[in-house]
């Protein structure tokens, strides 16, 4: 039986992984409510987003997070342009197919890309307060999984402010919850979903950015982040944010959990245990309320 | 379908390409120049084996498998383990083998197939990735990285004979799985799986059991696919997780199919022959460079975008457009027509006993 | 006893409630005519008793057996054929697969060819009895809206259902069109078959229809033959929101 403290430490690690984890996988959920598209490339974004900070903490010398002013922004456009140039030119009927091929096709050339720029050599940020950590309550936590949490914290709740305060968000929230009625009210849903593109991609560049600061990246590693984010908006229906959000919670403080017993290769099995459960049991999500619908 | 003597030209054509391919392929051991020239027609044929596999699903019921990669994988290392584990004499073990890769797809298809395609992709994908994660990691089990050595069938052949052995076993298993899809094809069950890729719901409300069509049809592909790994493995004898359960495999399949075009019986082949063939041509020129991901991405996303029905019927329609054309015009009814059509009508119904 | 019938049949889409404790009996062997305002939950009724949507409580039953549970295939099998509002049909397979693909294969029948004589002359049998044969050999996308409706028409009662549930048959449709759609039905009804058919066009409705049942606001409120529905004070009420 592992220690009281151990425990606790767990718990307060599995809680700002799953902060962590919430970021990223609201961006991933936000596509499939605007779209209907599964993004696949949003992870080989993420690592885009972390190789741009670690590069330009490496030789540039700006700390990573300095990176975001550039690639928040940068990214966002990509989103745009991704959303109205090529997924707007899929046909509707097998937009979902198509687009995963497309978005697939887009995360293996990233990744080519990364991979012949930066070579397969893996890399990290060598941060001077990279092994800093905080004393709270006998838990030792790393400075920077704090920091990586509040940039998580403070995008979620930008982003739940767009979504709830701000015309665009509720042209957005329309969007998802049904195309045609937002188009018969006026609502210019290409323009939309394009923003809402960008959105998502945005939210991409800000977890990459969090990602670098005490994780190792090599090109491949998006493989490692795309099937743990995807079981996480199926478990939280696809579609809804705040299903996102609440499922990446419950599932990082498990996956922080069982690492204690199996290991972390193991640990990360609970992912899709949880995706097979939730097909099976409950197809529509667990945490997606009145706007779950089967995928 | 279309008038006989549009189709003619069309199907005269595919005929001869056919009847060419297999003569080739019979007289490609002989023809072939070195025993490495032989080898990449394996591989090519494999390819051609996996991608038609895949378009089971793919073409029938137009669900999009990023995962077969995975039961390719299950299929080598199940023949590899039950040969090297369970001393089970090798073609016995590959008919096993793939029939345990037959089996895991029923459990897989129940949690994927039971709703539309977006969850069905994303099982796929998390599949090769928890499959990837298991082989590495089980190292006590599968030999985990330092990979698993698999015996050959016939260890006193040399390796140009063991090639040419190989060579005509994948070809005979391409003609199953060619032979299978086009009775499938032609067959109302054929029928009623195309039904589900054009409108899953409107199928379902026809009387369809949709979820039944599409498990069994995709238990039928992953054996097909088995079948292909465990071959692969009996032939090439080194199975390494990695290359095993790569998504980028999955993927190839997946551009092979579209390529050539999914409603085709032969268009998987097609682009088995032109994406396989350009594969092992670019592994030889530039080697191992993460720049054949970025050739492969492109390509993906160029046949998505502006060829998404494949090259096949492309061709097809180019043939078509050089003959007379007999169509019948789409008319809309007139109203003389329809009087008369009434009169008809009731005519029969006076002639017909009434009911109640 | 065959007819179709709900029982406190309740449906609310967030906090808008569609069906209302909605207890409605039809006919069985008579052409039954389902009206109401816009939003009165026609459809979403059709959607709940096809087992294309799960009602949040409530019963369907038909034929003595309860439906509510039954998935839209299981239903279609009991002898329940539906079209759409929207008409539905598979764009990419010709008008005679359309209409092959009602076939209900069972067991080794799966593999066999799917063109076989038997059935594609009952498919073309149909075509006929809708006046589009001659369209059997194009793709379904290919055709005109009223094409089309004709198309899901003749695939649905290739099936052999025995009830008939129509959405919305009239919508976009001309007038000789309608003429003939409203023909069919009576002479099919005259076969044997019960209609239960949502409709806005009242001349289709009351010149076809025994029986008339009016929905509004999720529940209904009156019951009976054309000519009495005609001058039913409520039904005025409804339509008019007097």
């Amino acid at each position: 039986m592992p220690s009281g403290a151990l425990l606790f430490q767990s718990v307060i690690l599995g809680l700002l992984l799953g902060g962590l984890y919430a970021l990223l996988a609201a961006g991933l959920t936000l596509y499939f409510g605007i779209m209907r598209v599964v993004m696949i490339a949003h992870s080989a974004f993420l690592i885009l987003a972390a190789y741009l900070a670690w590069w330009s903490h490496t030789e540039l010398g700006i700390d990573p997070l300095l990176s975001m002013v550039v690639t928040v922004p940068l990214f966002f456009g990509c989103g745009v342009l991704l959303q109205r140039l090529l997924l707007a030119r899929l046909r509707a009927v097998t937009l979902t197919m198509m687009s995963v091929l497309l978005t697939f096709a887009i995360a293996v050339v990233v990744e080519g890309l990364l991979g012949y720029v930066f070579s397969g050599t893996q890399r990290r940020i060598q941060l001077g307060y990279g092994s800093a950590s905080l004393e709270l309550f006998g838990a030792r936590i790393a400075v920077v999984k704090l920091i990586a949490f509040g940039l998580a914290g403070v995008a979620l709740l930008a982003l739940y402010l767009v979504m709830k305060k701000t015309t665009f968000g509720w042209a957005l929230r329309a969007t998802i919850q049904h195309r045609d009625a937002a188009r018969l009210v006026g609502i210019d849903t290409d323009r939309v979903a394009g923003f809402g593109f960008g959105l998502g991609l945005a939210t991409a560049a800000i977890g990459g950015t969090a990602l670098s600061l005490d994780t190792t990246i090599y090109p491949s590693l998006h493989w490692h982040w795309i099937g743990p984010l995807m079981a996480i908006i199926v478990v939280g229906g696809l579609g809804s944010v705040p299903g996102a959000a609440a499922a990446a919670m419950v599932l990082g403080l498990a996956q922080s959990l069982l690492q204690i017993e199996l290991g972390t290769t193991w640990a990360q099995t609970v992912f899709y245990l949880a995706l097979f459960v939730t097909l099976a049991v409950r197809p529509q999500g667990f945490f997606g309320g009145r706007l779950a619908q089967r995928f | 379908m279309p008038s006989a003597s549009r189709a003619q030209p069309a199907r005269i054509a595919g005929g001869v390409a056919v009847l060419a391919f297999a003569a080739v392929a019979l007289a490609f051991p002989s023809i072939a120049p070195n025993p490495y020239i032989l080898s990449v027609g394996i591989v090519v044929l494999n390819y051609a084996v996996l991608s038609t596999s895949w378009n089971f699903v793919g073409g029938f019921t137009g669900y999009i498998s990023l995962g077969h990669g995975a039961l390719a994988g299950l299929g080598a290392y199940s023949t590899g383990l039950l040969v090297t584990k369970g001393g089970l004499p090798s073609f016995v073990a590959l008919g096993v083998g793939a029939l345990l890769v037959a089996a895991i797809a029923v459990p897989i298809g129940y949690a994927a197939l039971r709703v539309r395609g977006a969850s069905f992709v994303i099982v796929s994908i998390a599949l090769v990735l928890i499959t990837l994660l298991v082989f590495q990691s089980w190292a006590s089990f599968t030999g985990g990285s330092r990979g698993l050595n698999v015996p050959r069938p016939f260890p006193g052949l040399l390796r140009p004979e063991h090639h040419r052995v190989f060579f005509y076993l994948f070809l005979a298993l391409l003609a199953l799985a060619l032979l299978v899809w086009w009775l499938i094809d032609r067959s109302r069950f054929g029928l009623g799986l195309k039904a589900i890729r054009e409108d899953e719901d409107k199928a379902e409300a026809l009387g369809t059991p949709t979820f039944a069509y599409k498990l069994v049809v995709f238990v039928v592909s992953a054996f097909f696919t088995g079948l292909a790994g465990g071959l692969y493995a009996l032939w090439f004898g080194d199975l390494d997780p990695i290359f095993q359960f790569s998504i980028l495999t999955g993927s190839y399949m997946v551009l092979m199919a579209l390529l050539g075009g999914v409603r085709n019986l032969f268009g998987p082949l097609v682009g088995a022959l032109v994406v396989g063939s350009a594969l092992e041509y670019f592994k030889v020129e530039f080697g191992n460079s993460p720049l054949h991901l970025v050739a492969t991405g492109v390509l993906l996303a160029l046949v998505v975008l502006f060829m998404p029905d494949g090259v096949l019927p492309a061709l097809g329609a180019l043939l078509r457009r050089f003959s007379p054309t007999t169509d019948s015009s789409i008319r809309e009814v007139t109203a003389a027509e329809l009087a008369a059509e009434r009169a008809t009508i009731g005519g029969e119904q006076h002639a017909q006993p009434r009911n109640g | 006893m065959h007819s179709l019938e709900t029982v406190e049949l309740t449906k609310a889409f967030g906090g808008n409630l569609v069906l209302d404790k909605t207890s409605v009996s039809f006919q069985h062997g008579k052409v039954n005519a389902l009206i109401g305002p816009n939003g009165s939950g026609k459809t979403t009724f059709f959607n709940c008793v096809t087992g294309l949507i799960r009602p949040d409580s409530g019963r369907v039953s038909y034929a003595g057996a309860d439906i509510t549970r039954r998935t839209p295939h299981a239903i279609a099998r009991a002898g329940l054929g539906r079209t759409f509002q929207l008409c539905r049909v598979f764009p990419r397979m010709t008008v005679l697969d359309n209409v092959l693909a009602a076939t209900r294969p069972r067991g080794a029948n799966l593999l066999r060819g799917a063109r076989g004589r038997a059935e594609t002359d009952r498919a073309r049998g149909w075509l006929t009895k809708l006046g589009i044969e001659h369209l059997a050999g194009i793709e379904a996308r290919n055709l005109s809206w009223g094409q089309q409706k004709l198309l899901e028409l003749a695939g649905v009662l290739m099936s052999e259902p025995e009830t008939v549930l129509l959405d919305e048959p009239a919508g976009g449709v001309n007038p000789a069109l309608l003429d003939r759609i409203g023909g069919l039905v009576r002479d099919l009804n005259a076969e044997g078959r019960t209609f239960v058919i949502v409709e806005h066009n009242m001349d289709l409705v009351m010149s076809i229809s025994d029986h008339i049942v009016v929905f509004d606001r999720g529940r209904p409120i009156a019951e009976g033959p054309p000519s009495m529905i005609r001058t039913d004070e409520r039904v005025l009420g409804a339509y008019l929101g007097v």
